[in-house]
């Protein structure tokens, strides 16, 4: 158990981390390329930078777009943040990166830690909830989407069991294991799922404006291609 | 017309396998491939791909879907199915997944499907406000109905006004002959004479002027008092020698935006070719949604940078009453009146403020509708849907209900909805239900207003 802890801790984590980083640079790259890519097909290149940088503004602290769905915006909002903060903040995580590389920042408060990791667990079930009981996303959801959530929940229900051992049935090692190796797998599921949003969520509100542009030729191309030059509608 | 898949040069992993298909599945794919090979889709749809969440909010804000109850009219369900098919059979990864599950395959029933939901869609776009992540559900919804077009699998009735604009003798989506258009016109001049006593002119083929105007070609056949309204706003504000209609092409409507991009782009181009056979510089478009916004963006996109500048009647007349050249009698409308906002105009936030400040500036009694402005509900009607004469017991009983019921909550006498489109369901709307209401365009009560 040692030497898998030892394992999960040094090389698993470094190596799932750089696979992280690598992957979602490599996503940003392909993003930027493609927007390129089809701008330079088009003879109407205006953009509305401000628009956009607004728009994403707004959403990000999304006060303006609640109405539709509050509750369930409200905790879909504060999801985010808790699985945001609360690894980045955490007293413990700070400190192994401390001892591994000298580098380090302020932690939060060990109540407000527990409190946002339990936030964060309770958003998780209600929206999963939400995806199995309310038919709109339940028709929508795929098994993926509920694998995802149930993941993203593992490391902070086992993060909170491993430093509460009132709350813990199992030994304090092989649930700091199952925290890790959780946490290293939502490292490699990042850029490889619809998780990798957290760094291509500016790309589609700005793209979608680009992608209406159309190309000019192109609709021709494609009938000539499919029906030759007699083409009629 | 056979699909020539046999000459297309392979795309990236198309048909890696045979899937179990019927000549239909295998003519969506082939169109599906040319389409990705010679546009931007591929782009596109990859960065959906990537970062669609499936969170279900666009279900709240979707007309039909709050009417109908099925998920398959849920905007974001519409876009799954299409990412799916292209990540199924034109990505690495989806052939990957699809080899080792043996699932995935697009079938026959798939097809029915998307040619039942793609074209219940009204294109209003109300989903693309609550996507958290900014996909634009319209705009693959009209990919999913680009794909069918290129299969001949669109309504029957979008078909054949489509193919009277381009390929008919016309040249105009309701084969109105230029005779008729002369006759209207003249028509037209003797209303305005008989109501106002004065001499306003309908010109033709007038050149070298600022404004070529054109409305749905159905305005000369439904909306004489809109017509009269346009050419008394111009006449009133000083332009009335500064503007034409073209004998080549007198019909704004653009059904491409709902059809497929070949059309859209043929509609633009003969647009742009009438404005410079006759020398003018600015496109004035009528009461119409769709062609405005058709027009606005897609000018740009085809013609170039030299392109003309594209103005809505309601914007141009809101221009024309800021600078003091148009003046209303504040109290002339005397019943109650609310504004309906066409999505196309609308929903961009392009014109939503000016038809207000109009619309005070000459009735008593004013009244919103809720929601209203770039959130307002469909008139039931659009995406092309109001031609559809198959889809009227849908629009009327599913969609138009929910717009019955927020116009039953203003009260109003009047609901003025600037597009014919939406003129044409409102009425039918209004008719169903038995509102005690009538619809008229903006410039109907403008003509009404306009002080001389």
């Amino acid at each position: 158990m040692e030497g898998m802890l030892q394992f999960a801790k040094g090389p698993l984590f470094i190596g799932t981390f750089m696979f992280m980083i690598l992957g979602l640079a490599r996503l940003v790259i392909l993003q930027v390329m493609q927007i390129r890519e089809a701008m330079n097909r088009l003879n109407d290149r205006h953009f509305d930078v401000s628009s956009a940088l607004r728009q994403l503004a707004e959403w990000a602290v999304p006060v303006k777009h609640v109405h539709y769905r509050p509750f369930l915006s409200v905790v879909s909002f504060l999801f985010h943040i808790g699985l945001i903060i609360t690894p980045v903040f955490l007293f413990g995580h700070i400190a192994l990166l401390r001892s591994a590389a000298g580098l380090g920042w302020a932690a939060l408060p060990g109540a407000v830690a527990d409190a946002l990791t339990l936030l964060t667990i309770v958003c998780g079930l209600i929206l999963m909830g939400a995806r199995i009981f309310e038919t709109d996303a339940a028709a929508l959801s795929e098994p993926q989407d509920y694998l995802l959530l149930l993941l993203l929940m593992t490391p902070f229900a086992t993060g909170f069991m491993a430093l509460h051992p009132w709350a813990n049935p199992l030994s304090y090692n092989a649930v700091l294991l199952i925290h890790i190796l959780s946490g290293e797998a939502i490292f490699v599921l990042i850029p490889l799922t619809k998780l990798s949003h957290c760094v291509l969520f500016p790309f589609d509100r700005v793209s979608s404006d680009i992608f209406w542009k159309l190309p000019p030729g192109a609709g021709e191309a494609v009938a000539r291609e499919l029906h030759g030059n007699e083409a009629r509608i | 017309m056979s699909v020539a898949t046999e000459s297309a040069a392979p795309a990236r992993f198309y048909h890696v396998e045979k899937p179990d298909a019927s000549e239909r599945v295998e003519r969506f794919l082939a169109a599906f491939e040319a389409i990705l090979r010679h546009t931007n889709y591929r782009g596109l749809l990859d960065m959906y791909a990537r970062s669609h969440t499936r969170c279900g909010r666009c279900a709240k804000t979707c007309q039909v879907y709050q009417a109908t109850g099925d998920p398959r009219d849920i905007p974001c369900y519409r876009t799954s199915m299409i990412i799916n098919i292209y990540k199924r059979y034109f990505t690495m990864g989806g052939w990957v997944k699809g080899f080792l599950s043996g699932d995935g395959y697009l079938t026959d029933s798939d097809i029915d499907e998307m040619m039942e939901g793609f074209y219940r869609c009204t294109a209003c776009r109300r989903c693309s406000l609550e996507c958290p992540m900014g996909i634009d559900h319209a705009l693959v919804t009209h990919l999913g109905r680009y794909i069918l077009s290129e299969m001949r699998l669109p309504p029957k009735a979008l078909q054949v006004s489509v193919r009277a604009q381009l390929e008919g003798e016309n040249g105009n989506t309701s084969s109105v002959p230029l005779a008729a258009l002369k006759n209207n016109l003249e028509f037209l001049s003797e209303e305005i004479k008989d109501e106002k006593g004065i001499e306003v002119e309908f010109p033709l083929d007038k050149e070298n002027v600022e404004y070529a105007f054109f409305c749905p070609v159905s305005d000369y056949l439904m909306e004489a008092e809109t017509l009269m309204g346009n050419a008394l706003v111009l006449h009133a504000c000083g332009e009335g020698g500064n503007w034409t209609i073209g004998s080549k092409n007198y019909d704004a409507i653009n059904y491409g935006l709902f059809y497929n991009d070949w059309i859209l782009e043929r509609n633009i181009r003969r647009l742009v070719e009438e404005v410079r056979r006759l020398g003018a510089r600015t496109i004035l478009i009528g009461e119409c949604g769709h062609a405005s916004r058709a027009a606005k963006q897609f000018i740009p996109a085809f013609a170039g940078k030299d392109a003309p500048a594209v103005v809505n009647c309601v914007e141009f007349a809101w221009r024309k009453f800021k600078e003091g050249k148009l003046r209303f009698d504040p109290g002339a409308i005397k019943e109650k009146v609310t504004y309906h906002d066409p999505c196309n105009i609308a929903r961009s936030g392009w014109i939503v403020d000016q038809p207000r400040e109009l619309l005070k500036a000459m009735a008593k009694d004013y009244v919103e509708m809720t929601p209203s402005g770039r959130e307002n509900y469909c008139c039931g009607g659009g995406g092309g849907t109001v031609s559809i004469a198959e889809m009227q017991k849908f629009r009327m009983e599913v969609i138009g209900k929910t717009k019955a019921e927020q116009l039953k909550a203003t009260g109003a006498e009047i609901v003025v909805a600037p597009c014919a489109n939406c003129k044409k369901q409102l009425r039918e709307v209004i008719d169903h239900y038995k509102l005690p209401m009538e619809v008229k365009g903006l410039h109907d009560l403008m003509f009404r207003a306009i002080q001389l």
